[in-house]
C-alpha cells in the first residue's frame, strides 16, 4: 500500500478539499533524492 | 518516511481517514520559504484557511507517526473549539499508543480540553498528576507544573 496523496504540489487544491471534507491538511515537505 | 512509514497499512488508513495529504518537493522554494522549512522531512498540519496547527521535523516510524498526528488532529479540533472531538482524539492516542513519545502532550491537552468543556479545573490537576507519575521527564510535565496548585 502507499499513501494516496491527494494533491502533489498543489496546496490551494488541498486547502479547498480540506474545507469541503472538514479535515485538516497534512503538508509533507520531502526530498525525493 | 516514503520508504518505511508511508507504505505502512495502518498509516495509510489513518492518513486517508483523518487528513487531506499533500506533498511538496524541496524544489518548491516558494512554499519552502512561505512555511520557513529548512529541513526535510517536515510535516505541517494546516486548517482549511492555511493556519499552522502542528509541525514535526524529522523521521517518525509508524508507531510514532500515528499517535503524533492523532495529537495534531486533536489540536486541530481544539483550535476550532470542538472540544469533545479533541478529547476523543487525545483519548484514542492514549488508549492505542500509551507509551508513545506523543503521549505526554496528549495527556496535557486532554486535561485542557476537559477544562474547556467543564470550566472545572480538576482535569488540569489530573493531567499534572498523570504526567508526574508516568512521564516525569517530559517537557509537558514541566508545562503542567502550575496545575499542581489546583486542589485534587
Amino acid at each position: 500500500m502507499a499513501l494516496n496523496i491527494c494533491w502533489l504540489g498543489d496546496l490551494a487544491k488541498a486547502k479547498a478539499s480540506a474545507g469541503q471534507t472538514k479535515k485538516p491538511v497534512l503538508l509533507d515537505f520531502f526530498n525525493p533524492k | 518516511m516514503g520508504a518505511v512509514t508511508y507504505p505502512n497499512e495502518k498509516v495509510v488508513k489513518f492518513v486517508d481517514y483523518n487528513f487531506v495529504p499533500v506533498q511538496i518537493e524541496v524544489s518548491n522554494t516558494a512554499l519552502m520559504n512561505q512555511f520557513k522549512v529548512t529541513w526535510t522531512p517536515t510535516i505541517i498540519v494546516l486548517d482549511a484557511d492555511g493556519n499552522e496547527v502542528y509541525r514535526v521535523v524529522g523521521f517518525l516510524p509508524p508507531e510514532e507517526f500515528i499517535p503524533t498526528f492523532m495529537v495534531a488532529k486533536g489540536k486541530w479540533y481544539f483550535n476550532a473549539d470542538q472540544h469533545p472531538e479533541a478529547q476523543g482524539m487525545f483519548d484514542e492516542a492514549l488508549r492505542d499508543y500509551p507509551d508513545s513519545a506523543a503521549a505526554p502532550e496528549a495527556v496535557f491537552f486532554l486535561g485542557v480540553s476537559r477544562y474547556k468543556m467543564s470550566h472545572d479545573p480538576k482535569p488540569l490537576r489530573e493531567s499534572f498528576d498523570t504526567l508526574t507519575a508516568k512521564f516525569p521527564g517530559s517537557e509537558w510535565t514541566k508545562r503542567a507544573a502550575p496545575y499542581r496548585l489546583i486542589p485534587a
